[in-house]
């Protein structure tokens, strides 16, 4: 019973921390219909730069913050501009796909020769502690990850539902047409949408480095758990996905106390194929997600 | 212009046989065999892609499971290994039967995303089931030519990919003159609108992803007796299924001949940058970068890109009103 | 239509032509003279990149260490040492590829092994099938001896499942009241990793050691914590792990997370890499773990090999490296005992059966095979003590004394 409750409480916490590494993944589906591959590998470019900024500068890993979530966004804005707006709208969802794999491939790549296939850690002294409440214990860091990933998700929710660009963003989500035909710049907003996405991938990252050890071609495992939460919490819908994140985590704990790793990881695919067919349009609302 | 046309295929495929004598050593024949597998897989990849639009990242699956069946029916059943071939191919075909019917219910980015997660499943299964698969130790099957010298077996071989290449030409030029082709290509354009004119499409869309799996299976079975170790990270690796997607765009999805030219360009280009940068990983951002150029300035591959004028068979560009005319004719 | 067929007999003509004359340079074909005064070239692939690059690295670095020494004593049989890499991308299709171009493109006068008990076996099926002496630093799984190969050598002291074999024998020796009476064991789903973990469980198994945890994890987890809440809820008196680097410190952080206290850790792979102390912290005190090679042991030039290391590479040498080094030394000891250096069946035959009768002194101490290149000495058992690795078993090798139970971390 309490290894049932250990599972259930590590689960809430990784769910939360799936939440905010799959928040970004909704966003650009959102604003542009296109599924980027590349996250994870954004994901763990912030980490390496979480990694230098803590080894060479000697910083406590959070203030990477400050440089990288800036310059993330700058990264989005120019990816949606450069890229992916030059794209032909008719088959935007595949080509956006193989074009964002591609820039996967790349980032791999660069991180590879910069810092080598090595393994890179960040060890902070809270890593290793853990609070223990009813015999349940909670690892700090993960704690930390937890929290980090609420605070994130809570200023992404107030951004968007607060915000004159938020407004414009849902604006642009539900009906890009109608937001243009009432003057919203659509164009422009969606680049700032797929910038907040990234920005959102380097606070992921600097959580990830604080959490495992990550190697330039880590971002593979990612790619399938973090596909599979959007479409279960319905393509398109942040608060969706962070629902399905925190749902899946919390299974994914419970099959790794009773049966084991690889039933785990197998029941974010079958929750895949379960969405896909009972409610194609995914769990939680996401009602634009059924016909893309 | 006429002889250019026609001789040219007839030419290549002249030289595509005497290549084995042509080389000076059998790594070069291994090398032609694997570029020949991928051009067969690509090949039968545009019998869904090319026909539908449907990407899917995770042909890997078929192949996986096309090698694992092939290899189990021989080291744990003991069949002959052109039985195991066929029995497995078919299998797999009844398979993707069953994955189609639930993979083509979504559309665009939802069926990539299933896509990829099929190759992740399939990977976990054949992995985990140790007893069966042997799971992470790998797969060991046995040569079916024991008595010919490696560089005979990789000659062997090379015929055997270049006959499943043949194969699914010939499979994509029949369904591109047939009304199964124009009801897919009506499925590409507006798959709505062909729906509400009576293209049954669930039906199509999975015949389509099952006809592309079989062959896929079938280079994934060859695949198995040939290489003759299997390991599942390895044959359920989404680069793979990556591959046959960059080779069909890169030599044009809607031409007969694109997925051929694309993997005649993409294998030796793969082996190039991993030589002449192989020392740092420097070389998958070299990928990386021609697929994203690729993606943005050349989406309808070279062959669009080089003729106007049709090379060989391909999907003219007709507005969905004309392609469903010539589906309900 | 006519031109075309021209063309074809044109073609077809040639093909024949060819033909006879076009493969008849594959290994053991014809020599030319020419080619034994050049320098001797040694194939090799190695995952550079992809999921097992970074050992990869050390096993190249130790394959350097030794071509640049055995240059500056003159090379084999008077001839210069070239080294010709290829990236396999930790891909079984282009380590084939690679062996297959290094041997028949490349005419390379030996092959040296890859990495990863994954990769090794489609390899030595190439070299095998070209009649080329294979001696590889990596393949340990106890599947790799089973594959009928007669050209294998595995270049360290002991394969997998017979690494923790000290530590075992340690602890069945224990006094009763010290023993331990249950053990939980956590394995990378690899048969490198898992054999290292079984070898140790089906011997204190057999000796009535409980088995309360026996978990497998796919390579792509990242989260460690729910499998040391299982153990954690076992209580187990030791814990091992069948590990590589980054499952190693997931294990070890996420099991002082949960609090869990063994008396004894031991985990493979992972404690035997420089970046592992850093990565966990204070935890990796009395950490124990299997390994074929020490720094301070004085064996045949494995003191030259550690200086000569840190001049080139900058940092400590390690196993890897030392696996790599080892690679060399048995390939030239034969090579100088044997006089040919060809890639003929000829030579090649004369290189594995010297390999297979002697016994090679090397920087991971004697070693000899048996006849499927099994090596048949032993590892050793290291811990960290005081925050320094220490040989502690067997007696003979030992630095400094066992330390168990272990201190909490």
């Amino acid at each position: 019973m309490s290894l049932l409750l250990q599972g259930l409480a590590l689960g809430v916490l990784t769910g939360g921390l799936y939440a905010l590494l799959a928040s970004g993944l909704s966003l650009y589906f959102g604003v542009m219909r296109v599924v980027m591959v590349a996250h994870p590998a954004f994901l763990f470019l912030g980490a390496y730069l979480t990694y230098t900024v803590h080894t060479v500068f000697g910083l406590d890993p959070f203030l990477a913050l400050p440089v990288t979530v800036p310059l993330f966004f700058v990264l989005g804005v120019a990816v949606q501009r450069l890229l992916i707006a030059r794209l032909a709208p008719e088959n935007l969802a595949m080509m956006s796909v193989l074009l964002t794999f591609g820039i996967a491939l790349t980032i791999e790549g660069l991180l590879g020769t910069f810092y080598t296939g090595s393994y890179k850690s960040v060890s902070m002294e809270y890593a290793t502690r853990s609070l223990t409440v009813a015999g349940v214990h909670l690892p700090y860091d993960k704690i930390i990850a937890f929290w980090v990933a609420a605070i994130t998700l809570v200023v992404l929710f107030a951004v968007l539902v607060k915000s004159r660009f938020g407004q414009s963003l849902r604006a642009t989500i539900q009906h890009r047409e109608a937001a243009r035909l009432v003057g919203i710049h659509t164009e422009r907003v969606a680049g700032y949408g797929f910038g907040v996405g990234l920005a959102t991938a380097a606070v992921g990252g600097t959580v990830l480095a604080l959490i495992t050890p990550f190697f330039p071609a880590s971002h593979w495992v990612w790619i399938g758990k973090l596909m599979a939460i959007i479409v279960v919490g319905g393509l398109g819908s942040v608060i969706g996905a962070a629902l399905a994140a925190v749902l899946l985590g919390v299974v994914e704990g419970l099959v790794l106390v009773t049966v084991d790793a690889t039933w785990a990881t197998m029941m974010f695919y079958v929750f895949l194929f379960l969405a896909l067919l009972v409610r194609p349009q995914g769990f939680f609302g996401g009602r634009l997600a059924h016909r893309f | 212009m006429r002889i250019a046309s026609r001789g040219l295929p007839l030419l290549v495929a002249a030289l595509a046989i005497a290549y084995p004598f042509l080389v000076p050593n059998f790594y070069l024949v291994y090398a032609g065999a694997l570029t020949v597998m991928y051009a067969a897989m690509a090949t039968s990849w545009n019998l869904l892609g090319g026909f539908t639009g449907y990407v899917s990242l995770g042909h890997s699956a078929f192949f996986g499971l096309g090698a694992y069946g092939t290899g189990l029916l021989v080291v744990r059943a003991g069949v002959p290994w052109v039985v195991a071939l066929l029995a497995s191919a078919l299998l797999v075909t009844v398979f993707a039967v069953v994955v189609g019917i639930a993979a083509v219910r979504v559309r665009g980015a939802s069926f990539v995303i299933v896509s990829i997660a099929l190759v992740s499943m399939m990977n976990l299964v054949v992995q985990g089931w140790r007893s069966l698969t042997g799971g992470s130790t790998g797969l060991q099957v046995p040569s079916p030519f024991p008595d010919l010298h490696r560089g005979q077996t990789h000659m062997v071989f090379f015929y055997l990919f270049l006959a499943l290449l043949a194969l699914a030409l010939a499979s994509w030029w029949y369904v591109s003159r047939s009304r199964f082709g124009a009801g897919l290509r009506a499925i590409r354009e507006d798959e709505d609108k062909a729906e509400s004119l009576g293209v049954p499409t669930a039906a199509y869309k999975v015949t389509a992803f099952a006809l592309s799996a079989l062959f896929v299976a079938l280079a994934g079975g060859l695949y198995a007796v040939w290489f003759g170790s299997l390991d599942p990270i390895f044959v359920f690796s989404i680069l793979i299924g990556s591959y046959m997607v960059l080779m069909s765009l890169l030599g044009g999805v809607r031409h007969l001949f694109g997925p051929l030219l694309g993997a005649l360009i993409v294998a030796p280009a793969g082996e190039y940058f991993l030589i002449a940068l192989g020392e740092t990983q420097i070389h998958l951002t070299a990928t990386g970068l021609v697929l994203v150029l690729v993606v943005l300035f050349m989406p309808d591959g070279i062959l669009a890109r080089l003729t106007r004028r049709r090379a060989g068979p391909s999907i003219p560009d007709e507005t969905a009103e004309q392609r469903l005319q010539g589906v309900a004719q | 239509m006519a031109r075309v067929l021209k063309g074809l007999a044109v073609i077809s003509i040639c093909a024949l032509g060819l033909t006879a004359c076009a493969k008849t340079d594959e290994p053991g074909g014809a020599q030319t003279p020419g080619r034994q005064t050049g320098p001797v070239k040694i194939g090799i692939s190695l995952p550079l990149t992809g999921d097992f690059s970074e050992p990869g690295k050390g096993i190249q670095e130790g394959y350097q260490v030794w071509a640049d020494q055995v240059n500056a004593k003159g090379g084999l049989l008077g001839r210069k040492v070239e080294l010709i890499f290829r990236d396999d991308a930790s891909d079984p299709n282009r380590v084939s590829s690679d062996y297959e171009s290094l041997i028949t493109q490349d005419k390379v006068n030996l092959v040296f092994g890859p990495f990863s008990s994954r990769l090794v076996i489609p390899a030595a099926k190439v070299a095998e099938s070209y009649n080329m002496v294979f001696v590889e630093p990596a393949g340990a799984a106890k599947e790799v001896f089973e594959q009928g190969f007669k050209r294998l050598f595995y270049a360290a002291p002991a394969i997998a499942s017979d690494h923790y074999n000290y530590l075992a024998d340690y602890i069945l020796k224990l006094p009763a009241d010290q023993k331990p009476k249950t053990a939980a064991y956590a394995s990378l789903d690899d048969p490198f990793a898992q054999g290292t973990a079984y070898g140790l469980r089906d011997k204190l198994a057999a000796a009535g050691i409980k088995t309360v945890v026996d978990e497998v994890y796919p390579p792509e987890t990242t989260d460690f914590a729910p499998i040391a809440a299982k153990i954690a809820a076992a209580k187990p008196d030791i814990v091992v792990g069948g590990t590589q680097f980054e499952d190693s410190v997931g294990l070890v952080r996420a099991l002082q997370e949960l609090k869990v206290q063994p008396k004894l850790a031991a985990f493979s792979t992972g404690p035997t890499l420089a970046e592992f102390p850093a990565a966990v912290k204070g935890a990796v005190e009395h950490i124990i773990s299997p390994v074929g090679w020490s720094a301070t042991a004085t064996f045949t030039g494995n003191q030259e090999m550690v200086k000569r290391y840190k001049e080139m590479f900058g940092g400590e040498a390690n196993e890897d490296a030392a696996n790599g080094y080892t690679v060399g030394q048995i390939v030239e000891a034969a090579v100088t005992a044997v006089k040919c250096v060809d890639p003929t069946k000829e030579c090649q035959d004369k290189l594995a059966d010297h390999i297979r009768q002697g016994t090679f002194d090397t920087v991971v101490g004697p070693l000899s095979f048996d006849d499927q290149g099994r090596p048949e000495q032993a590892h050793m058992i290291q811990q960290y003590v005081d925050g320094k690795v220490q040989i502690v078993l067997p007696e003979s090798a030992k630095t400094a004394d066992i330390v168990y139970p272990k201190k909490e971390w």
